[in-house]
């Protein structure tokens, strides 16, 4: 071990000292979210097959349940967690510190009270009509100064790196940083500030839901994957020099692509088609991405059984694939005409989100955590559980949501059925993603147990202290089975 | 993996370090892909992709985009231009039983025999394929009082229609009422309605049969 390395050590143990409290502050409040949103979650859907579950309160009526949870878990728990990632993972890799990190606490608490304020304005029944925006109006300022300090820290971060290259989940981060209030203030610019009339709602909120998945989620797991890859299999991306391509044609893409979820819808039919012809340009990314990261992990897969972080990033590179190639499937107007407005419409939305992004935090947080905390994981029982839960969480509610969808939309398609059969035929299939529902919130129980043991200062004391040893320089000579 | 058994899924270990997996990714980036036969083929193929797939997305927009006509929601609307297409020509008669619906056939019905004592039939009617000067006049000012139709008597009125239809509707209107059920008489034209409405301007008064028996002879 020679002195240079010794210094590129205590450089990121420096890095990592100054993005800590920023840094657990946003995931610990995600966790949080994270715990809430789930048992929303669950709630609104055994309301599904169990109508009569806490109906007798208002604040908990389906209509107001579904949406609390939706938000809470896309600003709580995805957003917060995003942040946290993106603020690290940025430091980390411009080879500098997180300044004045007091400001980041103030961002915290503005977007943590917005989104407080804007769940119990939904439960109080004062949600707007639109997906995904449902808080109530006035929680957007806070939301915005709020995310303008985190998007500004990212982009100076970037702007002062110590760095001369420039890596794939730098341009994600990045770009991601200005996509989302790029994304944000039009919608509410166009939907509450100056409303645009009649059909151009529903087109400008289409839009909106399809970039908050396509260009702030995606992005942010494709940054934590494109990282952990070559860290933790000590290998290059393959076809690394294809990364750039991949890129720029997803993000243009994906930001005209919003039309292709109102196939169907009595919009200005160039809309929709649009939408299709940019969704159906996704192969490309789609396949360059695949072949980086597919690539890379072949003939490696035996390493990924032993790490937890690994597992969980190869469990969001499925999940993205499969995200992208339903969605694909779901702009073809043969298939949609039968599936939109199914549960497989909410299955691609919930793979990009969950399979994909979350788990890709997850295991961005089982490598970050205990190098900021300086402690190791106490209970590798939770650990696994979590793991466990989550993995067959995916799989199960994967399977549940897509065979319920498909028969929704072949009963929907069959003018023989009345409505209400269809609701009674797929009662089974709800009563069965509830339980998949309430795997998933164990396994997320399990990670905030070893998440309080890892960084709460008073539960932490008894808690091992973590040895991290200095990696080795990544080499050329490691990428084998280039293709 | 350099992690001891012991310290499994405990702290995760990196395999390289951060400035060397930017380091190699920069080198890679400027490298050429590795070339087999002479060609590299990926960048060839991605190439080929990324070609048909503007290709086929240009075409397809062409097909479905409807001229990126803000009013048409359906991609099965008919693609042609405004104006290339030649509009369907409609009869008089076709649109003369549009009037006849809405205006008329609320008195003498829709099978034009009116009712019995109180709407005098239209099919069949002398009056109705009567001098086409008579008929416009009943339509533009009303009719009151006894009138004899296909033998038999009505004592009624008829509201005047010519404020609230135009010349051309009322021609069409009557070129009906002349030609369906079995009816044959001339056509009216429009410039007719038009040159009898500018005869009677000043007159209000409905008329009566009697009078109208002078007009047309
Ligand atoms: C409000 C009911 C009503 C409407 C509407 C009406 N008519 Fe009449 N129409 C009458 C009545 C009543 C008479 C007989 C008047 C009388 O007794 O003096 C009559 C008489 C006539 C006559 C002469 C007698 C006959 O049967 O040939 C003609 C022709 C006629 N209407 C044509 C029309 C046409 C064409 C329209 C539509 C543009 C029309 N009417 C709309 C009630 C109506």
């Amino acid at each position: 071990m020679n002195s240079n390395d010794q210094n590129a050590r205590a450089e990121q143990q420096e890095i990592d000292a100054s993005a800590k409290w920023p840094v657990l502050v946003f995931f610990g409040s995600a966790l949080l979210w994270l715990l809430l949103g789930g048992a929303l979650q669950l709630a609104a859907n055994i309301q599904l097959h169990t109508p009569g579950f806490l109906s007798g309160c208002e604040w908990f009526t389906h209509g107001r349940l579904a949406p609390a949870a939706q938000n809470a878990l896309i600003y709580g728990w995805g957003m917060n967690a995003a942040f946290a990632f993106g603020l690290w993972l940025m430091a980390r890799l411009s080879a500098t510190t997180l300044r004045h990190g007091g400001w980041l606490f103030v961002a915290a608490k503005f977007w943590n009270l917005g989104i407080t304020l804007g769940i119990g304005g939904i439960l109080a029944g004062y949600s707007t009509s639109f997906e995904l925006l449902e808080m109530p109006r006035y929680v957007t300022l806070l939301l915005l100064v709020a995310y303008a300090i985190i998007g500004v820290w990212v982009v100076t971060t970037f702007s002062i790196r110590n760095t001369e290259n420039v890596y794939a989940s730098q341009w994600y981060l990045f770009g991601a940083a200005f996509w989302f209030p790029w994304l944000y203030t039009i919608a509410q610019v166009m939907l509450f500030k100056a409303p645009v009339r009649g059909v151009l709602q529903p087109i400008v909120n289409a839009w909106y839901v399809h970039g908050l998945f396509g260009l702030w989620f995606v992005p942010v797991a494709l940054a934590a994957i494109y990282y952990f890859l070559p860290k933790l299999l000590g290998k290059p991306i393959s076809n690394y020099y294809l990364a750039p391509l991949a890129f720029w044609w997803l993000v243009a893409s994906t930001a005209l692509a919003g039309g292709s979820r109102l196939i169907g819808a009595p919009v200005p039919v160039w809309i929709p088609s649009l939408g299709i012809v940019a969704n159906m340009m996704l192969v490309l990314p789609l396949v360059i991405i695949g072949l980086n990261f597919l690539g890379t992990l072949s003939g490696r897969f035996g390493a990924v059984g032993g790490s937890l972080t690994l597992r969980f990033i190869v469990l969001s590179i499925a999940g993205f694939l499969l995200s992208s190639v339903l969605g694909l499937a779901l702009s073809m107007r043969s298939f949609a005409a039968i599936m939109q407005f199914t549960l497989l419409v909410g299955l691609r939305d919930w793979l990009a989100f969950y399979a994909c992004f979350s788990t890709a935090m997850f295991g961005a947080a089982y490598f970050f955590l205990p190098r900021l905390t300086g402690k190791e994981w106490r209970s590798t029982a939770l650990v696994k559980a979590h793991f466990g839960a989550t993995a067959l969480g995916v799989v199960l509610l994967t399977v549940g949501l897509a065979v319920a969808g498909s028969q929704q939309g072949h009963l929907l398609n069959d003018p023989a059925v009345p409505f209400g059969d269809i609701t009674k035929a797929l009662a089974g299939w709800h009563t069965f993603n509830s339980v998949v529902l309430g795997v998933l919130l164990v396994g997320h129980v399990a990670f905030l147990i070893n998440f309080i043991w890892i960084a709460c200062p008073i539960n932490s004391q008894g808690t091992a202290v973590a040895q991290i040893t200095n990696p080795p320089v990544l080499s050329l000579a490691a990428k084998e089975g280039h293709a | 993996m350099s992690q001891k058994p012991d310290n499994h899924f405990k702290v995760e270990q990196a395999a390289a370090s951060d400035d060397s997996i930017q380091q190699v990714h920069a080198q890679l980036l400027g490298q050429k892909p590795e070339k087999k036969d002479g060609y590299p083929m990926l960048p060839l193929v991605f190439l080929g992709v990324m070609c048909s797939a503007v290709f086929f997305g240009s075409i397809y927009m062409a097909h479905n985009s409807v001229r990126f006509d803000p009013l048409v929601v359906n991609e099965h609307a008919k693609r042609e231009k405004p104006g290339a297409v030649k509009v369907a020509a409609v009869s008089p008669h076709d649109l003369g039983k549009r009037v006849f619906k809405n205006t008329c056939m609320a008195c003498h019905q829709e099978n034009g025999l009116g009712v019995p004592g109180a709407f005098p039939p239209l099919a069949g009617s002398e009056w109705a394929q009567g001098p086409e000067d008579r008929v416009i006049r009943i339509v533009l000012l009303g009719l009151n009082g006894p009138i004899t139709v296909k033998g038999q008597e009505y004592n009624s009125a008829m509201a005047s229609l010519g404020g609230v239809l135009k010349d051309d509707q009322i021609a069409n209107a009557l070129t009906y009422v002349r030609s369906e059920w079995g009816n044959t008489a001339s056509a009216v034209t429009p410039e007719a309605v038009a040159k009898v409405r500018a005869e009677l301007a000043g007159r209000t008064a409905p008329w009566t049969a009697a009078e109208l028996l002078k007009i047309g002879n």
